[in-house]
């Protein structure tokens, strides 16, 4: 049975939204005093996931978390912008994998069937090096696997029998949590959702909230569409010339320059670009790597380079030049001189 | 087209069993068909129901008649965008065109149009003269081609559609395709509303497309040794286990040293063969005489063995979520054979040059002007080239719609 807690954890359910029905609230009516957290709690949300993060789960109200969510939504498509949109997805997908991930077997099946309408079923089948905890039909599962690009997601490297899927719980949870980031983004395609006019009386709120979305905007395009060359430190220049001459490099130096590359703001694509030079090189296994470091699959973290210490003692530093003194970090060294260069620049086109 | 075969399909569809056309909720199919002497297809028609559709083939003779693998809900709106989708059969098409089988040499030719250099047999994907890529086949088809056409059918619904996806004979419908192969619909609720990504996943699960063994059960053990699959585990790991085994007890040590890449491991491998053999029997199995092969050449065993198993079908046609197929129990206009549709338990003992032949009075003469020889029924001939014949009826329309004969006076 699904408690008022687990619709806190999961607000997307159609119990949840039942719930939300059964208080017969209209938006307007959201404007009252009674109702300040909710719509605080939804604020606080839509900016959790416009900043890449996720919102905590509050526990102690469950009531206001599940009230807050279809509000949340609202404000998401109510800003109409697309990366909005997709931030808000991938935060909620990353909450309700972590969520899933622990959860009592029986929730996680329960949450499949009234989420997704998927026959999530709980199982404990032993085959030969593994062991499963669910089984999906195989239609349900293909609905959303084919999105994972990695190999271990393909139908035919999957344990497929009875025309159902075997999934250990991690599995299912990533699964689960993905259909979730899908419907969110497929709903903000639907034409009554694209003509959807938030009321006047929450307007204020949207305008908050559409002023920040401008500040991360124009953060993000400063720190990651412009990729400065010059501003790179010794240690990467060094590196990526021993890429293009076509030398294969250590893991810790590949993981090195991956990560600089991510965090400077380079797409996957451009990434592998650089190491399609070296001999042994192989797309699908670079891309796979590729897309872990970036936190696009697996683990969903995203990876920052080692420090320069760490650097230092793999041999990997060549460090010596003036700004490498003040930094501690390749990152650090990068934004640094990115900084003064743009202001050069900026002086340049002013002069 | 020639008048005689005109006359022939007219009378075909004159005749035909309205209960011949029934197809799963036609109304909500679009029907296309090429009609006789023309090249162009007439697309998105609709009919409520068999008797209309058969009044219409009567009056419009088709050389080709198609449906759709889709479900629309406006089957007959022109605009694909407006007929609004609502699923669609899996189908499977295994065609002898795409298998080269060694009896391709004895009646296959192929031409290139840049130098006119020829050749017999599977045509080479660029010529081997001049390097273009357009290249003209002439195709034809012997029992050994539709043999293993046949056998690749048994292998998919044998092997893969009814273990592994759990589908269910009643749901499968199997049609020869009225010339050099079969279709496979697979008509359930299920499976209806896959998307052409999620249809991508079951052609390459069947083609074994990114199979990867370690993946399925072969993998390395604490203390460094080989183990893998059970043969009673379901899917791709039973099924590796069953290859293995079939494959080594058959293999020579020549084909193994290949696959392995190492005269020594290949020794060890044969001289443990009935150790190694024994083991994956075993309940639960050991792999321990693979002891001293790394997973790498194991990796290549497994992938080598498995080959025999994979299906050979056009994934064009199984990831197109809107294609049109040919409807069963029509003729096909480039052979005058039927399209007919065959139960799982007939599919055995089917001679589609026997069974699909629908046109078996009296004799007709024609002028053959090329052909390999021909099997049509009990009657053969071949191979030929400028000769007037007199044959039965199915013959001479067989080789009229290949466009290898003509009717002269
Ligand atoms: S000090 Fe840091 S940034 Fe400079 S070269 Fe060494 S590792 Fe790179
Ligand atoms: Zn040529
Ligand atoms: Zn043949």
């Amino acid at each position: 049975m699904l408690t008022i807690d687990d619709l806190a954890k999961y607000p997307f359910l159609r119990k949840a939204s039942s719930f939300v029905e059964s208080y017969g609230l209209t938006f307007q009516d959201l404007v009252n005093d009674e109702y300040y957290y909710v719509v605080q709690r939804a604020v606080e949300r839509v900016k959790c996931g416009i900043r890449g993060r996720w919102a905590e789960l509050n526990v102690v109200d469950p009531e206001t978390e599940i009230l807050s969510y279809p509000l949340a939504l609202a404000f998401v498509y109510g800003l109409r912008q697309g990366w909005v949109v997709r931030r808000f997805a991938n935060s909620e997908q990353k909450r309700c994998f972590e969520l899933l991930k622990n959860e009592d077997k029986d929730k996680v099946a329960e949450v499949g069937k009234d989420g997704f309408d998927w026959d999530l079923e709980g199982t404990e089948l032993m085959v030969s090096g593994a062991l499963f905890d669910f089984s999906l039909p195989v239609e349900n599962y293909l609905e959303v696997a084919p999105s994972f690009h990695s190999p271990d997601w393909k139908l035919v490297n999957r344990h497929v029998t009875g025309g159902r899927v075997y999934l250990k719980q991690v599995e299912a949870a990533r699964l689960l949590s993905e259909a979730l980031k899908l419907k969110i983004l497929r709903k903000a395609e639907e034409e009554y959702i694209k003509k959807f006019q938030m009321p006047e009386r929450l307007l204020s709120k949207l305008e908050g909230l559409e002023k920040l979305v401008k500040e991360i905007k124009i953060y993000d395009e400063d720190a990651a569409v412009e990729i400065i060359e010059e501003a790179k430190p010794p240690c990467i220049v060094a590196l990526l010339k021993d890429l293009a001459d076509g030398k294969s490099l250590s893991h810790m130096a590949r993981f090195t320059v991956t990560t600089f590359l991510i965090n400077t703001g380079e797409s996957v694509e451009n990434v592998l670009k650089y190491f399609s030079n070296v001999a042994d090189f192989d797309e699908g296994k670079a891309r796979y790597q590729v897309e872990h470091i970036a936190g696009l699959i697996g683990s969903k973290t995203k990876y920052v380079p080692p420090k320069c210490d760490v650097l230092r003692s793999f041999g990997l530093c060549i460090g010596g030049d003036a700004y490498c003194k003040k930094v501690r970090h390749p990152l650090q060294y990068y934004k640094m001189r990115a900084r003064e260069i743009k202001r050069k620049k900026g002086w340049e086109k002013g002069a | 087209m020639h008048k005689e075969v005109a006359k022939a399909f007219k009378e075909y569809y004159q005749t035909l069993d309205v209960n011949e056309l029934v197809v799963k909720d036609l109304q909500e199919r679009e029907i296309a068909l090429i009609p006789i002497g023309h090249e162009t297809m007439i697309r998105h028609m609709a009919f409520p129901e068999t008797i209309a559709l058969k009044e219409h083939l009567v009056e419009n003779v088709p050389a080709h008649l198609y449906y759709s693998s889709a479900y629309y809900k406006e089957p007959q709106s022109p605009d694909m965008n407006k007929k609004g989708w609502k699923g669609a059969d899996l189908i499977f098409d295994v065609d002898a065109d795409h298998i080269p089988t060694p009896c391709k040499a004895d009646h296959d030719t192929w031409t290139c149009l840049d130098c006119a250099t020829k050749g017999a047999g599977f045509p080479p994907e660029i010529c081997p003269k001049c390097s273009m890529k357009r290249i003209e086949t002439t195709t034809w088809v012997c029992d050994r081609c539709l043999e293993v056409a046949k056998e690749e059918v048994f292998k998919l619904i044998d092997e893969y559609l009814i273990p592994d996806f759990g589908v269910s004979l009643k749901d499968v419908e199997v049609c020869f395709s009225g010339h050099r192969g079969y279709h496979l619909h697979v008509q359930t609720e299920d499976l209806k509303m896959l998307t052409t990504d999620g249809r991508r996943e079951i052609a390459d699960y069947v083609r074994g497309v990114g199979l990867d063994p370690r993946h399925q059960g072969f993998r390395i053990m604490r203390d460094g040794s080989i183990t893998g699959p059970d043969l009673r585990d379901g899917g791709w790991r039973g099924r590796f286990a069953k290859s293995v085994y079939t494959y080594l007890s058959r293999c020579t040590f020549e084909e193994l040293k290949v696959v392995v890449g190492s005269d020594d491991v290949a020794n060890i491998i044969m001289r443990n063969k009935e150790r190694l053999l024994r083991g994956i029997m075993a309940n639960p199995p050991s792999w321990m005489g693979l002891r001293g092969v790394e997973l790498g050449r194991t990796i290549r065993i497994a992938k080598a063995a498995v080959r025999d198993v994979l299906c050979n079908i056009d994934e064009r046609v199984t990831i197109d979520v809107k294609r049109l197929i040919r409807y069963p129990n029509t003729l096909h206009g480039k052979s005058g054979l039927k399209a007919a549709k065959v139960s799982y338990s007939d599919l055995e003992s089917f001679d589609p040059l026997k069974d699909a032949v629908v046109f078996k009075s009296g004799s007709i003469k024609v002028y053959v002007k090329e052909a390999p020889r021909v099997r049509i029924g009990d009657y053969e001939v071949g191979p030929m080239k400028d000769v007037q014949l007199e044959v039965p009826e199915g013959l001479g329309i067989y080789l009229l719609c290949k466009g290898a004969a003509e009717l002269r006076e």
